[in-house]
């Protein structure tokens, strides 16, 4: 065991920090920015931050865990973490790129063929974003019941369907889809995994407005979308195992990733409102604290797990719900220590309404990539090896449990 | 960075779970408690042979020089199998201040005996009408023949046991001082008393005088760093205990709720069930990590108050929280003193308790990060 930067590791600390002063604006810690929330708004943060993932691929700095082979830097988990930290003090951004990145990356690296990994490069490159087309309206937790449907003909796959929940749909150049393509075999067994140039037609984005004011999400309707065999990723109904590298690989990516918040904002809130001497401020204070400092080392954990080449399973649920439940608690505290300015909203509230923004924004943390509930299922079974819930539905052919109405 | 055990560490954790394993089975910690005085000393003799008592102790003073990763781990496993052994008085509150702090005499007396399983230690941490151990409410006189130590140390863990215990005094001059005093001398009432683990402790009232050598380290000791220094390896060493005793009621609440059945299926197949120990899970994990980067850094010399009161918080509340969970769904078998949960809710709750519950180690917290920001 050894916590704490190795004499490579500081030493790389200090390129990178030395890079990034030459090539990104500083970023003050006390300032908070309003969340994008008109469309130009989110038009120009996903512009920026293809423009940032170019400078960064310029630079040499630019999938720091990938592979030499796949254009990255072959560097360590922990490098990546250290750039993290570092690239975090800078007004920069590559959030447009976290399913692409975290999600997609690893999984065409682990099960595409080399001619899908052939994405890999424009997706380092800044050139293109891609969305996750996996739930439905009637397949959220119980994914594998997704009924988008994957017919054969000739050389293309052609999809119809309706999917829900996807981030980032509408600035996308393409998106990794699940499609039902055996309707008779038992509903895990009859997904398939593709890739889906968001340019195909047949096509529709809808933005969903959210509770937050931000239309982060959206749904995707699919009318006769044709998709060349060669984007089927693995085998034909070997899709599910495939999506739980994503997922998995999702799970990591929401637990350990950064607040948006730092705790000496609270306390410079608190400060601010005149509360520091009230003892239940404090303690939650403090709470949030010792929450970030846990969420610091499982982190740790997480990386010296993914270094050994493990997939992120139990750590990477823990994480998520850890974070998920964390972020409701603090940012519900800010509202607390706002008192009745906490009631405040948009411009009319502290820092233009983020500390509101980002309480309403817990749901998407809380359900996203697998719900409290399901993570929760994932320990009991993986972790402590409960048995699993008995699903009645689980060898069916998936067409016999849809009801008499389909 | 890596978060990996070393190969050593491994041997160290493996050797001690199966010393624990082998010589603390439910039936013998049964057998203690029911007809023993709470010290089973067969076990202690084993981990003496099997050098676990010395390990984190210096190769000049008889040990083998391992630092306090090496002891959460062997805490760990005592804390697995709740076994009746005076280990963290004994090695954390006794030998490690002396190794540290100790007169070559102080030293030479005290732990090589410890590393033998001859010598029992303890020290006197709480104080009564104070709830914090940094500010002690004896008092220490100086006279012709050494200390006058006056004054009531309450829950003292093995004092009836232990050929010494050190207290922490306020000196006539101002200053701490850390004393060790021999319990069965004239002048000291040691007055056993039963605690909620069932572990052996004493109050002790103090009037007496102890020599000018027993000072620990001798006149100039600084007695202000030793209390910080014994408080801080005392408080990781109850996390490292707490991680166990939560670790292991887990894996028989897990195994408890798998094999019992209603309405036809396992309990733990009820997600109402099967959460509760997922929540369980939750919180020991945030237990295991923030223990061993406390103990890490406190190893490495690097300054660790906030890590240490972050490690003794999440001891506290999520221990709290863990036992409840595992004592609730293991039903009316949790309140049967024949079935050995029950025993992990008591040493849970014990260990919350000590040296401060979770919401004393968040006023300390905030104190700290309110003035040294982060």
């Amino acid at each position: 065991m050894d916590i704490g930067d190795s004499v490579e590791e500081a030493t790389f600390r200090a390129e990178a920090r030395a890079w990034l002063e030459q090539n990104a604006p500083h970023r003050d810690p006390t300032k908070r920015h309003k969340q994008s929330s008109t469309d130009t708004e989110q038009d120009e943060h996903a512009q920026a931050c293809r423009n940032w993932q170019r400078v960064l691929y310029d630079g040499g700095w630019a999938g720091l865990t990938w592979p030499k082979r796949f254009g990255g830097r072959g560097g360590t988990p922990w490098q990546a973490a250290i750039f993290g930290e570092e690239q975090s003090k800078f007004e920069v951004s590559t959030g447009a790129f976290a399913v692409a990145h975290g999600m997609v990356a690893p999984t065409l690296m682990m099960h595409g063929t080399d001619e899908q990994r052939g994405y890999l490069d424009a997706m380092l490159r800044g050139d293109e974003v891609w969305c996750q087309l996996f739930s439905e309206p009637e397949a959220g937790s119980d994914l594998a019941n997704i009924g988008t449907r994957a017919v054969l003909d000739g050389g293309e796959w052609i999809i119809n369907g309706q999917k829900v929940w996807t981030s980032g749909a509408q600035h996308s150049e393409f998106a990794i889809l699940l499609a039902r393509t055996d309707p008779d075999a038992p509903k895990h067994a009859g997904i398939t995994y593709f890739i889906l140039d968001m340019n195909t037609p047949g096509i529709e984005v809808r933005p969903l407005r959210q509770i937050t004011g931000v239309a982060h999400f959206n749904e995707v309707f699919l009318t006769d979308v044709r998709i060349p065999v060669a984007n089927v990723v693995g085998e034909v109904n070997a899709g599910w195992k495939i999506a739980h590298t994503t997922l998995s690989n999702e799970r990591a990516l929401i637990g350990g990733g950064n607040t948006a918040w730092s705790i000496q904002e609270l306390i410079e809130m608190a400060r601010h409102y005149g509360r520091t001497h009230d003892p239940v401020v404090r303690q939650g204070i403090a709470k949030a604290h010792s929450r970030a400092a846990v969420l610091q080392y499982m982190g740790y954990r997480l990386r010296t797990s993914i270094s050994r080449g493990e997939m992120p399973g139990v750590v990477a649920s823990t994480m998520k719900l850890f974070y998920a439940r964390h972020w409701a608690q603090t940012t519900g505290l800010a509202l607390t220590i706002q008192g009745a300015n906490g009631s405040l909203w948009g411009d009319s509230a502290l820092d233009d309404g983020l500390w509101q923004q980002t309480f309403l924004g817990q749901y998407a943390v809380r359900l996203g990539g697998g719900t409290d509930e399901i993570q929760g299922n994932v320990i009991g079974e993986r972790a402590l090896g409960l048995p699993r819930e008995p699903a009645a539905d689980r060898d069916l052919p998936w067409r016999e449990t849809r009801g008499s109405t389909r | 960075m890596n978060f990996d055990l070393s190969d050593e560490q491994k041997v160290v954790s493996d050797l001690a779970r199966q010393i624990f394993e082998g010589h603390a089975s439910v039936e013998r910690v049964k057998f203690i408690e029911r007809e023993g005085d709470g010290f089973d000393r067969d076990l202690w003799s084993e981990l003496a042979k099997a050098n676990l008592l010395g390990l984190c102790i210096p190769e000049d003073d008889g040990g083998s020089g391992f630092g306090l990763v090496e002891l959460g781990l062997i805490l760990e496993e005592q804390g697995r199998r709740v076994a009746p052994v005076p280990f963290w008085a004994t090695v954390v509150l006794g030998a490690l201040p002396i190794a540290e702090f100790g007169t070559a005499a102080q030293r030479r007396q005290w732990l090589p005996g410890v590393c033998a399983g001859d010598v029992v230690l303890s020290a006197a941490l709480n104080e009564r009408g104070a709830d914090d151990a940094l500010r002690p409410l004896t008092t220490a006189t100086r006279t012709a023949n050494g200390w006058h130590l006056k004054g009531f140390k309450p829950t003292v863990p093995a004092a009836q046991f232990a050929q010494r215990v050190l207290i922490t005094a306020r000196q006539d001059d101002g200053r701490i001082g850390v004393f060790l005093l021999d319990p069965t001398q004239a002048g000291v009432v040691v007055e056993p008393v039963r605690a909620t683990n069932h572990q052996p402790h004493a109050h002790l009232v103090i009037d007496t005088v102890v020599s000018a050598d027993d000072r620990l380290g001798g006149p100039n000791g600084d007695g202000e760093e030793q209390l910080h220094f014994i408080l801080e390896r005392a408080l990781v060493g109850l996390c490292a205990l707490q991680l166990g005793v939560c670790g292991a009621a887990i894996e028989q609440t897990a195994a408890y709720t798998s094999g019992r059945l209603q309405f036809s299926k396992p309990l733990s197949t009820f997600q109402a069930v099967g959460h509760q120990a997922a929540d369980a899970f939750i919180l020991t994990e945030p237990m295991r990590v923030t223990m061993l980067q406390a103990a890490w850094r406190l190893m490495h010399g690097l300054p660790s108050r906030q890590e240490v009161l972050i490690a003794k918080y999440w001891a506290s509340e999520g221990g709290q929280k863990v036992v409840h969970l595992c004592q609730h769904l293991h039903g009316g078998m949790g309140s049967d003193i024949d079935y050995p949960i029950h025993r992990y809710f008591l040493w849970g709750v014990q260990i919350e308790t000590t040296l401060g519950a979770g919401s004393a180690q968040l006023a300390r917290i905030g104190e700290l990060i309110a003035r040294e920001g982060r």
